[in-house]
């Protein structure tokens, strides 16, 4: 099977208190700011490399692992983290990070998609900076394909993917066939959430996603990373959305110690008024 | 080298996760309680394959011993590798990353897998080494170097009292040995003592041998109660007429001049400070700089008053000297150089007096708060002290320099 896992660098989100507007307010000032790959991506990455192994042999790949991102030069480290823990081949589409939307990225990726031609598109199911939870389900449309949204496990069969999501109240289970794209949600990386063929059922992964061990990162250097021009998938660069403001959250008023009980639920009735 | 590469801070990255992940939650468990380290330290070992890569160094270190043994081959000459200087630079990096955390998480790996397998690999034969040193290096075992005895420490060799007397093939051992990283839990010890001919202690050879937990007659205390650096157990050794052959005594022979063996020892073991002052002081400076930011008083962050700035400014100069200095170790290390006794002597001078002087300012920096386990740089500063002591003090150091720079 072969996999394309579009990955995205984000402010690092422990340190959101960093980001900074200008007093213009216009943008989010970039700058200093420390950057991590999405979360959701991590996952999704962590998805496509158990999709493409039997799990007691994970240094064997079967099938291929191919990682995209949008981004400067910079961006390749993300590219490089991911062949470090088993990607195979990366691309980097090149262009500034303030010049898209989903909407854009979304036919960046089905022009890419025609030419790589995977069997699915593991994803996060958004990006934690923007969360706007758009570029997976455009993405199906544009190409046709069938789609799952919030995977929380995957389970490979002949031809297809059977995908369960958490809802209120329960768990709905969908098989889509092959080509797909699927976006996963967090638990996706628990210890027995995806399975491919290989994979015996018994098998248990540790809990998260994997470290990328030493030589593998050093061996990273030689794998094939590839640059592609925006220009060069998406004529027409124009963004659907635009940014009209940026406002900081406004800051949290502080916190009161009630004396009892009897207090909270007053205060929660006719203050607050939850109850 | 004046930078870190690409391939570096991937492998800073990794380090870095590992320690968010695994060490920054147990903290607590780990620095102010009793909680040995070597079940983390594992983990990190086995997650990032360094058991294959210490198996197969060790393969490749013996086929070219082997090599050099024969008769014909042309004499070893140290070629300019950069491969040397990257092996040093991974050596480096997880120390600097623990150190962000757990100073004493590197004593404890580095007693094991550097100073007890190297007193091994150094001048042991190869059954000792592929029986003892390969399991400590994959740190399947846990290693303690036993110099240190009540009555000598600086003077380690001069007032050593601990004596190997030959009993027909083999040696009776005795003797009492303290401050012993490791010393409570250790799998295999290196003891270092005197050869007991019926000659004056001072003339007498000094031997050292392989021991291994629960032999008869051999006491590992309790962790000992200390100031800080609470990640890495130490203890004492006691040996009671401890009975061992002659294939626990290093090199099999007692001509193994373990003497500038266990100097050597001492220079590899100063290089390693460098790293770890710069760990430390890498997490002060962060720390103090969120600091002085968010903390207001007459109205305004404590960073804008020049006194505290004057502290900023100074962790810096230290972080710039002490990461000049890695990339000097990295970089000899490229050119197929290894450093004078001299200048690994005044390398770990500066860096443990600069790694302590950090921390003291960052404490105060923090003033109150500062004081408080909550905060963290008061554990660094607890830890940072010892640097100035183990492995040979600032005093000892001053005095190796100067001997030096005299003896022109
Ligand atoms: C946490 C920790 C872990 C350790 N781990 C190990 C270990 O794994 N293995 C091991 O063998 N040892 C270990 N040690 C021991 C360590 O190496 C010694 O503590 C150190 O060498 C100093 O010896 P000492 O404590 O006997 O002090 P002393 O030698 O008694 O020194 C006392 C004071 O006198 C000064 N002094 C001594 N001689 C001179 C001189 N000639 N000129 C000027 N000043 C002098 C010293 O600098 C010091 O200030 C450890 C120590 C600690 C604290």
């Amino acid at each position: 099977m072969k996999i394309l896992v579009p990955l995205k660098r984000v402010a690092d989100p422990d340190n959101a208190n960093k980001v900074k507007i200008p007093a213009a307010g216009d943008k989010i000032e970039t700058t200093g700011l420390e950057w991590k790959p999405n979360p959701f991506d991590e996952y999704a990455l962590e998805a496509a490399l158990r999709l493409t192994e039997n799990g007691q042999t994970p240094k064997v790949r079967a099938g291929e692992v191919v990682v995209v991102t949008f981004g400067p030069k910079e961006t390749e480290q993300t590219l490089r983290a991911a062949l470090a823990t088993g990607a195979d081949r990366a691309i980097r589409i090149d262009t500034t990070d303030d010049k898209l939307d989903g909407d854009l990225v979304a036919r960046a990726l089905a022009a890419l998609i025609e030419k790589e031609k995977p069997d699915v598109v593991v994803m996060g199911k958004q990006a934690v900076d923007g969360d706007s939870n758009q570029v997976g389900q455009i993405l199906a449309e544009l190409l046709d394909w069938p789609m799952a949204t919030f995977a929380a496990t995957i389970k490979e069969e002949a031809g297809a993917l059977v995908v369960s999501r958490e809802v209120d109240g329960g768990v709905a289970t969908m098989r889509v066939k092959l080509p797909a794209i699927v976006t996963v949600d967090l638990r996706i990386v628990a210890p027995t959430s995806v399975y491919s063929t290989k994979t015996a059922a018994t098998f248990k992964y540790n809990d998260g996603v994997r470290f990328a061990a030493l030589p593998a990162i050093m061996a990273a250097k030689k794998k094939l990373l590839v640059e592609i021009k925006l220009a060069d998938l998406a004529a027409d660069q124009a963004l659907k959305v635009e940014y009209k403001a940026f406002q900081a959250p406004p800051a949290r008023k502080a916190g009161i110690k009630v004396k009892d009980v009897t207090e909270l639920v007053t205060r929660l009735k006719n203050e607050a008024k939850v109850l | 080298m004046i930078e870190w590469s690409e391939m570096h801070l991937a492998i800073r990255d990794a380090f870095r996760r590992f320690v968010e992940a695994e060490i920054k939650p147990n903290l607590t468990e780990l620095e102010h309680g009793d909680t040995p380290p070597y079940a983390v330290l594992r983990k990190m070992v086995e997650t990032f394959g360094l058991a294959d890569m210490a198996r197969a160094k060790f393969a490749k270190d013996l086929a070219r011993e082997a090599r050099e043994r024969d008769p014909g081959a042309p004499p070893r000459e140290r070629k300019p590798s950069p491969e040397a200087g990257n092996e040093v630079a991974m050596q480096m990096i997880p120390i600097i990353e623990l150190c962000h955390y757990c100073p004493g998480m590197v004593t404890a790996l580095g007693v094991s897998m550097g100073l007890t397998a190297r007193a091994i690999t150094s001048r042991g034969t190869r059954v000792q080494k592929e029986r003892w040193a390969l399991p400590l290096l994959t740190l399947e075992t846990i290693g303690a170097w036993a110099i240190t005895e009540p009555s000598s420490g600086s003077d380690a060799f001069g007032a050593m009292l601990s004596t190997a007397r030959r009993d027909g093939e083999g040696y009776v051992l005795n003797g009492s040995k303290t401050f012993i990283t490791n010393g409570p839990y250790a799998d295999t010890i290196v003891f270092i003592c005197k050869l007991d001919e019926g000659n004056e202690p001072r003339e007498r050879k000094i031997v050292s041998f392989i021991l291994d937990k629960g032999m008869p007659g051999l006491t590992q205390s309790k962790p000992l109660r200390k100031m800080g650096l609470h990640s890495s157990p130490t203890g004492e050794l006691f040996l009671e007429d401890v009975r061992v052959g002659k294939d626990r005594l290093i090199g099999e022979t007692e001509e193994a001049q373990s003497r500038s063996g266990a100097k050597e020892t001492f220079a590899s073991e100063r290089t390693g400070v460098a790293a770890m002052a710069l760990g430390i002081v890498l997490q002060c400076q962060k720390l103090s700089i969120e600091y002085a930011k968010t903390r207001v008083q007459f109205g305004r962050p404590i960073g804008e008053f020049q006194l505290i700035q004057l502290k900023l400014a100074k962790m810096e100069v230290a972080r710039m000297n002490l990461q000049n200095l890695v990339f000097r170790q990295i970089e000899m290390a490229s050119a197929g150089k290894s450093m004078a006794l001299a200048e690994a002597s005044a390398c770990k001078l500066y860096a443990a007096q600069a790694a302590m002087d950090v921390c003291l300012e960052a404490v105060q920096l923090f003033g109150g708060n500062g004081y408080m386990a909550e905060y963290q740089v008061e554990q660094l500063c607890r830890d940072a002290k010892v640097l100035q002591i183990y492995g040979g003090t600032d005093e000892i150091q001053v005095s190796q320099i100067a001997r030096s720079l005299l003896a022109g």
